[in-house]
Order: C-alpha cells, then structure tokens, then sequence
C-alpha cells in the first residue's frame, strides 16, 4: 500500500502534451500578443538581484538599465511564476515531486551540479544574446515563422549534438 | 481581436494575472511531457528518448496553423497585435550554439527548469542560478559585445520593419507551401523518432510506432495543413475590397482652421503624393516612409494601406516628433481634411508630413481597383503593376 501510492505515474502521451502546449503557445498570441517566454524573467531577476548589490551601476548600465528600477514588475516574471505553479500541481498530481539531484547510477553529485551551473550560465547568457530561449525563440519565434527563430532553433540542436558525447558520463 | 501588445498594456496588472495564467498551462504542458526530468529531456542528445522533438514539433504544427486561421479569417491583424522581432543571423546563430551546448551540458532550459524545480530537483535550482548568473554576465559584458548583438541583420524587410524576415519569403516559398513542408518535416520526425526509440529499447521505445494514433494523428495534421490552402489571402480581399467607404464630413472642420490654412505659404507644404508613387515606395519597402492613417480605429480596422499605423489627429504632432527622420505620409478618406490636417501640422512647425493625393479613395481607385472594372484601357504594362500592387496591399497579416 504504501509503496504504491509513491510510484509516480508514468507521463502520458507526449503528442497530446505537445497539443496542449501548442494550444497554450496559441493562447498567449492571442491574448498577450507575444507568444510563451522564460529567459526573459530569469534575466529580469537577475537585473534584480544585481540591483540590491551594486544599485546606481545596474541602473546605468546599458542593458539592464533600460528596465527601470522596478526590473521584476514585467509580464514574463508572471508568466515565470506561473510556470513554476503549473509544474507543481501537474507533478503533485502525478506524485513526480522527488527531492534530490538527477543524475546516473555512478556519476557523482558534484559533476552533475557543476555542470548543471555550467550550463546554466551558458544558456542564461545565450539566451540574453538570441533574445530568447527555447521557449520565446525556437517556440514562439518559429510560430511566427520568424526566420532567425528557426536559424536559433537549428543552432541549438546542432551546438547540442555536437557537445552531447562530452558530458554523457553524467547520466552513466 | 486585441492584444495586451496590441493595447501597449503589457505592463499592466491585468497582463500580469493573464501571463500568470497562461504561465500555469505552460507549465502543466511541460510537466505532462515529462520535461521536469532533465535526463528524459537530455535523452534527444543521445537518442535513447526522443519527448523533445515530439512535444516542440507538435506544439508548433498546432500553433503555426492555429495563427494563420486567426490571421485569415481577420480575427487578428498581425501587423498591429503581435510582437515580431527581427532577424539577426549572426547573434542567433552564436547564442542558438552556445545555448545547445548549455543545454545539453545541464540537461535544462529555462521554462523547464522552473518544472523540475518545481519537482524538487536540486540540479534545476543549480541550473537556475547559473541562468541568473549568465544573464548578469551579459549585462556586464555588454557594452563589449554589442555589435553581436546586432550582428547580420536581414536583408529582408516586412511588414514595413526592415530585418523583420519570414521564413518563407526566405525561403522563395508561399506560406501555404512553407506550412505544408513543415508539417509533412515533423510527421517524417515523429516516425523517425518512434523508429529510433524501438531500436533502442525495443521493450518500452517507441511507443507509438505504426500505432493507430500516430497514424490519425498525423493525417489530421496533414490535412489541417493542407486545407489552409483554402484559406488564401485572395478568399479575404474580396471581401475586403468593396467596403465603401463614407467621405468624411467637411462641417467637422472649424472655420478658424479655413482661415490658418491660407496663411500658411504654399512653398513649406511639401507636394502630395500620388498613390501610384506611395504603392511603389511600399512595395520596395522604403525605410525612410511611415504611412498614417489619421481615420477612426473602426474604419482602419476594416481597411487600411498595408503597413499604415492609425495614430489619431491630436497624436499626430508628438508622432511626427519622434519619427522626425522619416516622411510621413498622412491620409484620411478624401483630400480636404487631410490637406487641413497638413496645414496645421505646418503652422506648428511639423514639416516632416505630406498628404496621399485624393486620400484612400482615390489610392482604392487608382491602385486597388481591378483592371477588368476599369472602364478606361490598360496597357500590360500597367495591368501587371496593378497585380502586384493587389497582391501586396490585399493580402491581410502575410
């Protein structure tokens, strides 16, 4: 009994994940008119952040600047926020929540949480200079049928692949 | 419809409860995946489980067609309502590489970071902070590498937005055609995907392989994808083109603005321009053009030159300001109130302004009207000049 109610379920049909997204992607065109976004509030909490620490030179700098002092007051902090009560009632339900680090049988916790920074920071500068994620970029640009969105799309699966054989041992 | 863009209202507290909103689904969405795990997410880097293809081409072989109804049909006008960003080749290049390999190196991305956080991952929490951290980075880094920032802008110019390029015209394809390639694309990957998942696990992969559903799944799309060749913009501008439009009413002019017309001197208005001039110079998408329609928002939203923006009259002089670079051509339904506008705009010293000979009535008639309605005879030359005219203002949202 016991055992059974912590088997998380199995995830469902990915295609019909991927109509409720595409639906959702939809949703915020027609409502917002900017499409699905992430990295913009990530970068907003960073200006934030860097604000606290150092205020007059986050405000005059050339790029975080230009958001004000008020960096958090933005609709993708929100859209952020949402995201994050989306994931918990949907893996509440499904009893996923598992607290710990994911990573392979042998590698070690450590090499998985460096790299998890790592790449992090990486994604978070990159996605500051494409002006987007994969969620503003490669989902929402491409619906639009942006050209440079699906230029960004193609370069993230080809920096992907390309990468991908160095950093396997974290999942061995 | 309108958009909180649209409205120049994302900012607000009600654009805020919507994101929030729209933000929970987005979530759910991802979560359903399975995207709160990073090692099913990293699975597409090594071919052992294929979800992100699968979930990222469905969303978008449902959004992209989903857009273009709402667009053809006029429930939304792209130009006004949506935000579009432009092409940079080279910075989305560089940041589309450099985000693959932080993708692949942490096994997340941002919006599912939040979902794996959310599912109690230490890593997304560590991810996270890295994002922060690069963000922060950027920010300090970039009074250096601002030149990437910008760097390879299209040659392409739409919409009247110079570097804003659609992929289809990038391409030398119809959006039709451009549509129906991209479905047919993401069906080829979702078979290939559930081919590679068996070989590789044969047990559990590959689920949907040759099942039923992948098989009407996929029709459906094909056919959704198919039938927008339907929806042609030339089903539309049919319908838009016979909307007669009402002249405006002369007695809504004050007389005070007849006498500050003559005083000003015929040598500071700039000459009127022909319509025949403005479709050309909309056609070669000349930058230095801004077109306004000083009309009611009703009537623009019914019909207005393509690349237009309605500004009302009291707007017009803080607009002129900010756009002082550029010429701004102004046009009501007919020549007399437009001209009165133009005057008074040049009493205020406003001298950026012209007007459209014979306002829209006279562009509908001498640019947009079809050759077979015309009563006058039309050479080849000029038939054809008015096809691509017709092609370009008439089609709504392309």
């Amino acid at each position: 009994m016991e055992s059974k109610t912590a088997t998380p379920k199995p995830y469902g049909n990915p295609y019909l994940a991927g109509v409720l997204l595409g639906l959702t992607l939809l949703a915020a065109f027609l409502v917002l008119g900017t499409g699905l976004g992430a990295s913009g509030g990530i970068a907003r909490f960073g200006a934030f952040l860097e604000a606290i620490a150092a205020r007059s030179h986050t405000l005059s700098s050339a790029y975080f600047g230009k958001w004000g002092e008020h960096p958090l007051s933005y609709y993708l902090v929100f859209m952020l926020a949402g995201v994050f009560l989306g994931g918990l009632f949907s893996s509440v339900l499904s009893r996923r929540v598992q607290f710990g680090i994911e990573k392979g049988k042998t590698a070690s916790g450590t090499l998985r949480l460096s790299l998890a920074l790592t790449g992090g920071i990486l994604a978070g500068f990159a996605a500051r200079l494409a002006q987007g994620c994969t969620s503003g970029q490669a989902l929402s640009g491409s619906t639009l049928m942006l050209t440079g969105s699906l230029v960004f799309m193609a370069c993230l699966f080809a920096g992907g692949y390309m990468a991908a054989y160095f950093v396997r041992r974290q999942w061995n | 419809m309108t958009t909180f863009y649209g409205l120049k209202a994302l900012d607000s507290g009600e654009a805020f409860f919507a994101s929030l909103v729209i933000g929970f689904f987005f979530g759910l969405a991802l979560e359903r995946a399975g995207f709160g795990s990073s090692r099913k997410i990293s699975g597409i880097f090594y071919f052992t489980d294929m979800a992100v293809l699968k979930v990222m081409f469905t969303a978008l072989v449902v959004a992209m067609p989903g857009l273009v109804i709402f667009s053809r049909i006029g429930l939304l006008d792209i130009t006004t309502q949506i935000h579009t960003i432009k092409t940079y080749y080279g910075a989305y290049a560089i940041g589309g590489l450099i985000f693959g390999v932080g993708f692949v190196i942490s096994g997340w991305c941002p919006g599912t970071a939040m979902v794996g956080l959310a599912s109690g991952k230490l890593d997304a929490l560590v991810f996270l902070i890295g994002a922060v951290l690069g963000s922060i980075l950027f920010n300090e880094l970039f009074p250096v590498i601002e030149p990437l920032y910008t760097w390879g802008q299209s040659t392409q110019a739409s919409l009247n937005e110079p570097g804003l390029a659609f992929i289809y015209k990038s391409l030398g394809m119809s959006q039709n055609s451009f549509l129906l390639l991209f479905t047919a694309m993401a069906i080829l990957c979702f078979w290939g995907a559930e081919y590679i998942e068996r070989a590789k696990n044969p047990v559990q992969g590959g689920a949907y392989f040759n099942s039923p559903f992948l098989k009407s799944f996929c029709l459906l799309l094909i056919v959704v994808a198919a039938a927008l060749f339907l929806l042609s913009p030339q089903n539309l501008e049919t319908r838009v083109y016979p909307i007669i439009l009402e002249p405006e009413a002369t007695e809504n002019t004050p007389s005070n603005m007849q006498e500050s017309r003559e005083s000003v001197s015929a040598s500071q208005a700039r000459a009127p321009m022909g319509p025949e001039e403005l479709a050309n110079r909309l056609l070669e998408r000349d930058p230095k053009l801004t077109v306004v329609d000083i009309r009611p928002g009703p009537e623009y939203k019914a019909f207005h030159i393509r690349g237009a923006l309605n500004v009302a009259v009291p707007d017009l002089p803080a607009f002129m300001g900010k756009n002082g670079e550029s010429l701004i051509v102004i046009y009501s339904n007919d020549e007399t109130y437009q001209a009165q506008i133009r005057d008074d705009l040049l009493k205020m010293g406003v001298t950026n302004g012209t007007i459209l000979t014979d306002g829209l009535t006279g562009f509908q008639e001498r640019c947009l009207k079809p050759v077979s309605l015309r009563s006058e005879p039309v050479s080849t030359e000029s038939a054809n000049r008015i096809r691509s005219w017709r092609d370009y203002f008439l089609s709504p949202g392309s």
